[in-house]
């Protein structure tokens, strides 16, 4: 049930605390059915953020819209979204029914209707058999379920998840993620999920939001967030990547001439001559290469880390200059450490930012 | 049993060990308490049961049988209801405000319970007794403000009793209930204002049942302190209000009966344990 029309609207919304700002005049449309994720380091703002739109904190400043009107000033109660805590938040002193059922009760919904929606809702989690349990004889990974069924049988126009996975132990949190995807996608949920993990925005978004310093630093489906980062920040952030400095010699038709300690190298961008910047690829970019092209370097293999479908390879260039080179499995030899090898990467490839300025 | 006998799993040295550590750290404490409590417990039910003819029920008789010890009887119990109700009034909004407290102020406030604790019950009843009679401190305040022109009388009435158990026995009401807020974490009334619940219904229906473990704690306290409160009636309202407690004193010290005063204390005792029994049982989880 994909609709293109702003389903969840944030207008302009800072928020401080004391001296600290922790949103900063952020603006944010998601669509009805669409997964967004808001993804930062702590103390970026995302949890705030996600309280603002459940209404738990008050923007200084700005604007939340949900389903077609202003919610800025209702209370949460009246909001009629959903949200699964990083600590579930689950009513020990009710049974996993009880908590499903809470939503319901308090809206004054009748006891067959409850009952149905509640059966409904256990089943959408694989928790039908436990309805009559205690919430303290469950697992981790059960009361993750029953906190994501409380949340959708009051049917909300959003869903949003506080670090809801990051409790759990990893090979779960992986089940979980492609599970919860798919179950969100099934019932058609609007849903934000606020997670510092990559991997999980990465496998959960439509689109991922990186935040950095109460700031949406990029906004972009998870593909494009990953080949094209907007800035140093979101590329460090989001994936693994060789990073160079250098300053810009020359720069014409989106493309740049940076000089750097281990030669020229080109990168797509436009800066000022004299520019200080960072150059930065991919490592599964990097290849190895016995003819010298544009953006060639030759180094000594630093380290070679073997995980599985690929190989990691650190090569040092000199100067303090690091590469780091992904090989897949059909990459036909690996190197060896101490090996000299020369590595060589697509310019279409090469990102330029501008150098972050160090005190 | 069933009829294939199947080896019994041998025990292991281990769990012999865990089993015979855990009983030798629970001997002392069993000792003590089935020594120094248990046991003069079952004397005390023997002494009340027992006449110089064998076995007697005069004393339970003269307690449930005589319009004035069933008074007394009654005295007690409106003085432990009496206590507990507004000590709870009191303690719980309190425990909500201390556990929001931050820094100097909460430890100022908290202060404020345990350092009553330090001095004696008897030393807090005399104050209220400087405090209330006719030339005491409320009365000459009352009268210099022109508010009244005669002293009221204060001390030795029933207010003053309940007003002075109140003030002495309300840290024991507020520290359990206290403990219990303090934990409370604050995503569950997040969750269930989230969830569409009124500030009013998430307290009914979330905070209230959360908290009801320490309201117990409290009131099982309360109410077994101020039932049994001895020196609190003997100093703020004295003869005229006899309760099980100062009957028992009366029955040793005075009458030198210990089988009716032993028959009192088994009463008094099994209105506590009533009492804490039912406040444990509602406390349960839910199956």
């Amino acid at each position: 049930m994909s609709d293109s029309a702003p389903h969840l609207t944030v207008r302009n919304v800072s928020k401080r605390f004391g001296a600290t700002t922790v949103l900063d005049r952020i603006d944010l449309t998601i669509r009805r059915g669409e997964l967004v994720t808001l993804l930062g380091p702590s103390g970026c703002g995302k949890t705030t953020l996600l309280r603002v739109v459940a209404g738990l904190a008050q923007p200084d400043q700005g604007h939340v819209g949900l389903a077609g009107r202003d919610i800025t000033a209702v209370p949460p109660h009246r909001r009629n979204v959903g949200v699964v805590f990083q600590s579930y938040a689950l009513f020990p002193h009710l049974t996993v029914a009880g908590n499903v059922a809470f939503g319901l009760k308090v809206r004054g919904v009748g006891k067959a209707e409850i009952s149905k929606a509640v059966e409904r809702a256990l089943a959408l989690v694989k928790l039908s058999h436990l309805g009559a349990r205690r919430i303290s004889a469950l697992s981790g990974g059960q009361q993750q379920r029953v906190a994501l069924a409380r949340a959708i049988a009051v049917e909300p126009d959003v869903l949003l998840f506080d670090e809801a996975l990051s409790a759990l132990d990893r090979k779960l949190r992986e089940e979980m993620q492609v599970e919860l995807r798919r179950l969100l996608q099934d019932v058609g949920a609007t849903a934000i999920f606020v997670t510092h993990d990559q991997d999980e925005a990465l496998t959960m978004s439509d689109r991922v939001a990186v935040m950095n310093k109460g700031r949406i630093e990029q906004l972009a489906a998870p593909r494009e967030l990953y080949s094209r980062p907007a800035s140093l920040f979101a590329l460090n952030f989001v994936g693994l990547s060789t990073r160079i400095s250098g300053v810009v010699v020359d720069s014409k038709d989106g493309k740049v001439d940076v000089e750097t300690r281990v030669g020229r190298l080109s990168a797509t961008g436009s800066f000022q001559a004299g520019a200080a910047v960072v150059v930065a690829a991919r490592p599964e970019q990097l290849r190895p290469t016995a003819t010298v092209d544009e953006n060639t370097v030759a180094g000594r293999v630093h380290s070679v880390v073997f995980q599985g479908s690929r190989t990691l390879v650190e090569v040092d260039a000199g100067a303090g200059e690091r590469l780091l080179a992904e090989l897949s499995g059909r990459d036909a030899a690996t190197p060896r450490v101490n090996e000299e090898i020369r590595l060589a990467w697509p310019v279409s490839e090469t990102f330029a930012f501008p150098a972050e300025a160090r005190a | 049993m069933t009829d294939v006998a199947l080896p019994a799993p041998a025990p292991t040295a281990s769990v012999d060990r865990e089993r015979l550590t855990a009983f030798g750290f629970a001997l002392p404490s069993f000792l003590i308490l089935a020594g120094l409590f248990a046991l003069p417990l079952v004397l005390l039910l023997g002494v009340s049961v027992i006449g110089p003819d064998g076995l007697t029920f005069v004393n339970y008789r003269r307690l449930f049988g005589t319009a004035f010890y069933l008074g007394v009887i009654w005295n007690s119990l409106r003085l432990g209801v009496l206590t507990t109700l507004i000590t709870l009034a009191i303690s719980y909004p309190a425990s909500f405000a201390l556990a929001r407290a931050r820094g100097a102020v909460r430890s100022v406030l908290l202060a404020t319970l345990f350092l009553p604790l330090a001095a004696s019950v008897i030393v807090k009843a005399f104050a209220w007794t400087i405090l209330l009679r006719s030339d005491g401190v409320v009365n000459a305040t009352l009268i210099a403000l022109g508010i009244i022109e005669d002293p009221i009388r204060m001390i030795f009435t029933e207010t003053a009793l309940v007003v002075g158990a109140v003030n002495i026995f309300l840290p024991f009401m507020i520290l359990p209930i206290y403990a219990v807020v303090a934990q409370l974490d604050p995503r569950y009334a997040e969750a269930a204002a989230t969830l569409g619940a009124s500030p009013v219904t998430a307290f009914c229906r979330v905070i209230v049942p959360l908290t009801l473990p320490g309201v117990i704690a409290g009131v099982a306290l309360v109410f077994s302190l101020s039932v049994s409160a001895y020196v609190v009636p003997t100093l703020l309202i004295g003869e005229k209000y006899p309760t099980l407690a100062t009957t028992i004193a009366k029955a040793y010290l005075l009458a030198r009966e210990p089988g009716f005063g032993a028959a009192a204390g088994v009463v008094l005792l099994t209105i506590a344990i009533i009492v804490v029994a039912l406040s444990a049982r509602l406390g349960r989880e839910p199956a």
